[in-house]
């Protein structure tokens, strides 16, 4: 570890550490532009130049290009540097345009702030400044490239460290250019980043353009809830409303960055327009009512229910967006008043994966999305990394960097911004194709494995398998990799699944690598709504039934909303119409909300303070940013008409509409008075007590396990069923899969969201194709048991035989089916 | 020519055209090659007589070749991958293309020996769009070699391989900086980049890769059949070693390269192989070894032509292409053109050169133009001293002309601002 | 649409390289030698052809001297105005071709024929003042040779090869 001293400090740093870094942990923050943690250095920009005065190095260096060694003594304040830097801001500022009034950067432009710090005032440059024409780059970047300070952060960030193509330097010498081949909308679903890690307004967010200025906003840490990852974010309020969020560094979880389904994906807190319009005041029967009536209102109607049927009568029904908070509530009130749940899932084989996962989970296995990034092999198993967790992808990307193998094992016709492996596998195969590349890639090692481990290794020997060519490879490479990672999915994979891929890591770790296990989950509440959910069996279908049979009479929805998860549209409308009470609780101006007898507004997690724990176990908090609700805007302020709405709105956080409502007050909190998750959270979950007791609530940080650590040796169905669902080439099985944009409820109210999507398509493998006499392009009616979508076909070698993968695209009416797993056989596929 | 000096890489000068193969091997081409290659001699063998000799790189920074190619780790990955420098694009340097266009072959060997000393398999010549005549004339001759199986798969029935492609380049003076180079023939944008890795580890692809100049490159053969003494014993000095070609252009009587002891007097170059000054004109200053070198004014006239004599007085031999300017020229307006060129081929990727190099660029036209100011002078200098904190060594190159115009000839470019004009303009026609 | 024949020719060119990007520059020469500069449409089949987005060959592309993104005439003439030709009156040359061409430096004459650019050093500064046309290099240049030069060029089509 090289000691070194910077500005009459010393300081050991760990080898390989960048004399700017070194600076930074002492506090010292050396000027910079191109240099960026996770980008690295190129030398470009010259303005980290410090004066090394002893050691290997003498004189005026960058301090981003030289690696921190013994014996350095480094000053950032020696004159000749100093001089040297406000040089390169001279330089720089000779072209820059002073447009900071109206540029949205001005106030968080790092050209700005390190111009002033230069002392740099007077422009000698005698010379006309250089122009340039923007380009178009879709809905959400604004370019200006008149304010390029040529730093090669944008380029270096979406091609080397994301992985796309069509945004890059043009140009030479003082002419260069960065942008598109084209105008044209940016490839890259985390285009948004260039927002962040340009150092002055070259991208700024179009969404957020001209709005709002950074010392006016309410800022807060805060994290994204699109999917199950928990990425930190900073989310910005303004005038009650969310004005922009951007990417906050996590070590462990985002780094730096997150995807745009997680920066522009917010507006629904705001509420759109028209059916979008967010419902911010109370309602009963459909008509506004104030705050305390309608939480007198629903808590007598439900104590009428419980008199009437028993309180078995009343189900409580949550979701994977719910906060832990919310979730706690729901089990509470279900324990202490007896109601039916709480019920956070829709399909009982997504609830036993889930709980599968985080019950395998545990503190040898779990790997952040750092680690993934570490990673020497990793393997994908039942996952689309892309759709349903972003971040995940470029994690993945980052291990592939570093030359890491990445195998897929999945359906879908999966796309990543590198080069991978992927076997096609259907979601019966998948366990085969993972389990016989962990047993060629362990074989050698069996007799080290231990009883457990070779009888579960015997069980993985799947009979008459023929494995493709590749895998002999791929085994090697894995046999001879460190640190592997198994990344395995919930959505597509068989109901095994899960629990075998944990032991498949499990036996990895036991033949002596350091291999690490990470799970994607339905939802940022998937986690929490696992844990709670271990003694209640019910799922939102089971529930349905009860309904029907009468048992259930009344439901309470918080945050949730069957019409956009349950299968078939039809039975859940007249289920519901058959309950005596729903009471919805939400933000989103759902069709749940929209039937509801009692509605009460909740608020977002912008609005109130949330608990999410992660797919990897991590509980963290998000901060309230700002009160929100009634919005101020567009000649709004003050509100010109008259309304009910009380500025700022009734919204409640949906667990303290849960107390109230349930009457929980005098349970709780001795009956007056408010009441603090501190107090009810550990109720519901006593590991949580474990986590903060030292820091009381909130928690954000830690990782909460339920499983032990160990070998179980049962995981999974091992042998049982790969390859046996009937070869049946008549017909399908039909995959209902995430999008990145379009799928979620987030992006079904998001207006922000919509100039992401792109139209829904089916995609299947071009045998089966031809078979149906398809091709690509072709549109086709599906007929479903409950009626028939139409849908463009896409067909790809890479899509698994067998299958048809659907998204379940918001712009596809294609709740009409029974129940999962759906087979649509081939007939009932038509081209229209 | 009156002067009896023993010539090495023109040995074969035609008037006219190129040197064929069987000149070249009639003059003892190949000779070499049968000897090392054919008769497996040790590579080490082959590198310890090349850094013996002294050979130092003639792209321009006097490299020690045999230094260059033993820094190849033996344990190195292959393929390995040798580079012959030909994009030759400094204003000024033109001895590379005469040297394609009199004797290709003795590249050729110099390269197959190259890389037979670090076990290279693949070898490239970089050539500029405007050299397309030496890309023609280079892939007629490689054609040849590999027939008289002096290259290509198992060279003389050898077991080693070796074959070379020629590059073309799409244009631009910095694909002749070595690392910028090597991105240019991956098809990558030419930026160069900083070591380490040295491109003799991970150059072309990541492997191992060697870049010479063509000029360093010819003189292999000649080194390797003839020994280092013979090689050091060319030199007109005692320090340096060889021959080396001089290109000489601008105010002379007879511009062109002429292959000279390293180490001949300014005085000789210019007075007796040059013809002397044009008619009419009288020397001022020269750039003495291409457009990144300072002016050279009289009082060195006698300097010996030498790495070593003019790093003595603060200059640089570089490439050995001798710029010569008479009474009449204006040594602003000459400052000013280079500067152009240097501004209009920084490649964009740090801020000094990028922005620095316009910014000279503005001041130096306009003090040539009669808009300067006094403060203009001042104002240059902290810029030249900018610049030289660059990425690579383009922007620090394009600063001395700049620097030495303002250290020997100040009051010419005073003059400019207080006569608000160039005093030359009335009395030239540029 | 590049052409057929140029299409497999080009295939062959990038077949021969240690990776198909090696050959960008020879690809879009090609091309520019039969459709004289490299259009939007050239660029977006070339890119693929060398299995590179077309953003990626325009990072090339617009990096060098001798690949025109915008249409040029069939004669490129490129007069130096480096150092040496400078001091030995590249002026006088462009003035001269200026006029008999009928454009300015950075035209192209109306019947396409030829476009004047300005270029630097072309290494011929023993031949100054020179140019190259194409990829050919005339240096000495006097208006004789000027004339005698653009006369033979306006005669034949066909043009290619060195001095
Ligand atoms: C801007 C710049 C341009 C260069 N151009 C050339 C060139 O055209 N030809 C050349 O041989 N070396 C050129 N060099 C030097 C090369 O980087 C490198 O040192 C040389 O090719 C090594 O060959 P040598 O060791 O045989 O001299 C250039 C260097 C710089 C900084
Ligand atoms: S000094 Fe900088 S900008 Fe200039 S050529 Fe070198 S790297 Fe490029
Ligand atoms: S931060 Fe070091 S050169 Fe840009």
């Amino acid at each position: 570890m090289p000691r070194l001293v910077i500005d009459e400090r010393e300081i050991e740093v760990p080898e390989g550490t960048k004399v700017i870094d070194a600076a930074e942990m002492l506090g010292i923050v050396i000027p910079r532009f191109c240099y960026h943690e996770a980008l690295g250095s190129i030398g470009a920009c010259r303005m980290c130049a410090v004066k090394f005065l002893q050691g290997p190095f003498k004189g005026v260096q960058m301090s981003c290009m030289i690696d921190a060694r013994d014996g350095m003594v480094v000053s950032t304040t020696d004159e000749e540097a100093v001089q040297f830097r406000k040089r390169v801001i001279e330089l720089l500022m000779k072209n820059h345009p002073l447009d900071c009034p109206v540029c949205d950067e001005g106030g968080q432009c790092l050209l700005q702030d390190e111009t002033v710090s230069s002392g740099h005032g007077v422009r000698l440059f005698p010379g006309p400044k250089r122009t340039y024409r923007d380009q178009y780059l879709g809905p959400y970047i604004k370019h200006e490239m008149n304010r390029c300070i040529h730093c090669y952060r944008c380029s270096r960030f979406y091609q080397e460290f994301c992985g796309y193509r069509d945004l890059g330097p043009l140009q030479i010498g003082d002419r260069m250019y960065f942008g598109r081949f084209s105008d044209g909308a940016l490839e890259s679903p985390f285009s948004g980043n260039l927002v962040d890690i340009c150092p002055t307004g070259v991208y700024t967010d179009k969404t957020a353009r001209f709005k709002l200025r950074r010392w006016d906003l309410e800022r807060a840490p805060s994290l994204c809830n699109q999917c199950s990852l928990g990425c930190a974010t900073v989310a910005n309020g303004h005038y009650r409303g969310v004005m922009r969020v951007e990417a906050r560094f996590d070590s462990e979880v985002n780094g730096y960055f997150i995807c745009d389904a997680g920066r522009f994906g917010f507006s629904y807190s705001n509420g759109g327009e028209g059916r979008r319009e967010r419902p911010l005041g109370p309602k009963m029967a459909g008509a506004p009512a104030s705050g305390p009536i309608a939480l007198a209102g629903a808590r007598e109607a439900l104590e009428n229910i419980a008199a009437k049927y028993g309180p078995e009568a009343i189900g409580a029904v949550g979701s994977d967006r719910n906060s832990l908070e919310s979730q706690c509530m729901l089990a509470l009130v279900c324990k202490t008043r007896g109601w039916l749940g709480p019920v956070f899932f829709s399909d009982p084989v997504v609830r036993r994966k889930t709980l599968a996962a985080v019950e395998a989970l545990d503190g040898e296995l779990a790997v952040s999305m750092r680690e993934i990034a570490e990673a020497d092999f990793v393997l994908v198993a039942g996952a689309d990394p892309l759709n349903e967790a972003p971040m995940a992808a470029l994690a993945l990307r980052q291990a592939a960097r570093k030359h890491a193998p990445v195998v897929v094992i999945d359906p879908r016709s999966i796309r990543l911004p590198f080069d991978f492996e992927h076997f096609p596998a259907s979601p019966e195969e998948i366990e085969k194709y993972l389990g016989t590349l962990l047993r060629m890639a362990v074989e050698k090692d069996v007799a080290g494995l231990g009883k457990e481990g070779e009888e579960f290794f015997r069980a993985t020997g799947f009979e008459n398998f023929e494995p493709p060519a590749e895998m002999a490879r791929l085994s090697e490479l894995l046999g001879s990799s460190k640190r592997p990672v198994i990344l395995c999915g919930t959505d597509v994979s068989v109901e095994t699944t899960p629990a075998f891929a944990a032991e498949c890591a499990r036996l990895l770790r036991i033949s002596g690598k350091q291999a690490g296990l990470f799970y994607l989950l339905p939802g940022a509440g998937s986690f929490g709504a696992a844990l709670l959910s271990e003694t209640a069996e019910k799922t939102f279908g089971s529930l349905i039934e009860d309904i029907e049979n009468g048992v259930v009479r009344a439901l309470v929805v918080a945050e949730s909303d069957p019409f956009h998860f349950y299968p078939d549209r039809d039975r859940l409308e007249r289920a519901l119409s058959k309950l005596e009470l729903l009471v919805a609780i939400d933000y989103f101006p759902s069709e749940t909300v929209r039937r509801a007898s009692i509605f009460y507004p909740a608020s977002t997690i912008f609005e109130t303070g949330s608990t999410y724990i992660n797919q990897e176990g991590r509980v963290q908090f998000a901060q309230p940013v700002h009160r929100g609700g009634a919005p101020i805007r567009g000649g709004q302020h003050p509100p010109r008409v008259y309304s009910g709405l009380v500025p700022g709105g009734d919204h409640l956080p949906a667990w303290k509409v849960l107390w109230q409502i349930a009457g929980m007050a005098e349970e709780i909190a001795g009956g007056h008075g408010d009441i603090s998750p501190q107090n009810f959270i550990p109720a519901a979950l006593p590991a949580f007590d474990g986590l903060g007791a030292e820091r009381g609530y909130p928690v954000d940080g830690p990782r909460l396990f339920a499983a032990k650590p160990g070998f179980r040796g049962k995981g999974g169905s091992a042998g049982g069923i790969g390859g046996e669902r009937g070869e049946d080439p008549e017909s399908f099985d039909l995959l209902m899969v995430e999008w990145m944009f379009g799928t979620s409820e987030f992006s079904a109210w998001s207006d922000s969201l919509d100039a992401a999507l792109c139209a829904p398509y089916m995609s299947m493998n071009s045998r089966d194709a031809a078979r149906a006499g398809l091709r690509d392009g072709d549109r086709v009616s599906v007929e479903l048991d409950g009626g028939t979508f139409e849908i463009e076909v896409c067909v790809s070698d890479r899509t698994a035989g067998g299958v048809l993968v659907v998204p379940r695209h918001q712009a596809l009416d294609w709740q009409k089916m029974k129940d999962f797993p759906v087979r649509v056989s081939a007939e009932k596929i038509r081209k229209i | 020519m009156e002067f009896d000096y023993p010539r090495v890489l023109f040995k074969n000068r035609k008037p006219d055209r190129v040197a064929t193969l069987e000149e070249y091997r009639e003059s003892g081409g190949y000779e070499a090659l049968q000897k090392f290659v054919g008769g497996r001699v040790s590579p080490k063998e082959v590198i310890r007589l090349v850094s013996e000799s002294g050979l130092l790189g003639r792209g321009g920074a006097g490299f020690p070749a045999g230094m260059k190619w033993s820094s190849v780790p033996d344990s190195s990955p292959f393929p390995r991958y040798l580079v012959a420098n030909a994009d030759e694009m400094e204003p000024g340097t033109f001895k590379d293309r005469v040297l394609m266009h009199v004797d290709p072959h003795c590249i050729i060997e110099g390269m197959v020996l190259a890389a037979y000393s670090f076990s290279a398999s693949k070898g490239f010549f970089f050539v500029r769009p405007s050299y397309e005549s030496s890309a023609h004339i280079l892939e007629r001759e490689l054609e040849i070699a590999r027939k008289a199986g002096f290259l290509g798969h198992r060279i003389l029935g050898t077991d080693f391989s070796f074959d070379i492609v020629v590059h073309r380049s799409g244009g631009r003076y910095i694909c002749g900086e070595a690392s910028a180079l090597l991105n240019a023939i991956m098809g990558k944008r030419p930026n160069p980049v900083k070591p380490p890795p040295y491109p003799t580890e991970k150059g072309l692809w990541e492997k191992p890769t060697v870049v010479n100049n063509v000029e360093t490159l010819a003189n292999i053969p000649h080194i390797l059949r003839n020994g280092p003494e013979w090689f050091k014993g060319l030199s007109a000095t005692g320090h340096g070693a060889g021959t080396k070609l001089y290109a000489i252009s601008g105010r002379v009587s007879r511009p062109g390269a002429v292959e000279l002891p390293i180490g001949t007097r300014f005085s000789e170059i210019i007075d007796e192989h040059c013809g002397g000054m044009a008619p009419g004109a009288r020397f001022k200053a020269c750039l003495p070894g291409g457009a990144s070198t300072r002016f050279m004014t009289g009082e060195h006239y006698d300097i010996p032509m030498d790495f070593e004599d003019l790093k003595k007085i603060g200059n640089r031999l570089g490439t050995a292409a001798i710029m010569v300017f008479d009474h009449n020229t204006c040594l602003l307006g000459a400052t000013l053109n280079l500067m152009e060129f240097f501004a209009r081929e920084s490649c964009g990727w740090c801020t000094p050169c990028r922005e620095g190099l316009p910014y000279m660029l503005e001041l130096l036209r306009r003090i040539e133009n009669g808009e300067g100011r006094e403060e203009y002078i001042p104002n240059l200098r902290i810029l030249c001293k900018q610049v030289w904190n660059s990425y690579c060594a383009l922007a620090p190159g394009a600063a001395e002309p700049v620097i030495s115009l303002l250290d020997f000839f100040e009051d010419e470019v005073r003059q400019h601002i207080s006569e608000k004009g160039c005093p030359f303009h009335a009395k030239a026609g540029h | 649409m590049l052409p057929d024949e140029l299409k497999l020719k080009l295939r062959e060119v990038i077949a021969g390289a240690e990776s198909p990007r090696e050959k960008a520059i020879d690809v879009m020469f090609e091309i520019q030698e039969l459709q004289g500069w490299m259009s939007d449409e050239a660029m977006v089949e070339a890119a693929e052809l060398l299995g590179m987005t077309p953003l990626e060959l325009e990072e090339l592309a617009t990096f060098y001297d001798y690949i025109y993104r915008s249409p040029v005439g069939k004669y490129v003439i490129k007069v130096c105005d480096s150092t040496v030709c400078w001091l030995e009156g590249h002026q006088r040359v462009v003035d001269y071709l200026s006029g008999r061409l009928g454009i300015p430096l950075g035209g192209t004459s109306a019947d396409g024929l030829f476009t004047l650019l300005p270029v630097c050093c072309i290494g011929y500064c023993d031949r100054a003042p020179a140019m190259v046309i194409n990829k050919r290099v005339f240096g000495n240049l006097t208006p004789e040779k000027i004339d005698r030069v653009l006369g033979q060029l306006a005669e034949k089509a066909d043009f290619s090869g060195s001095e």
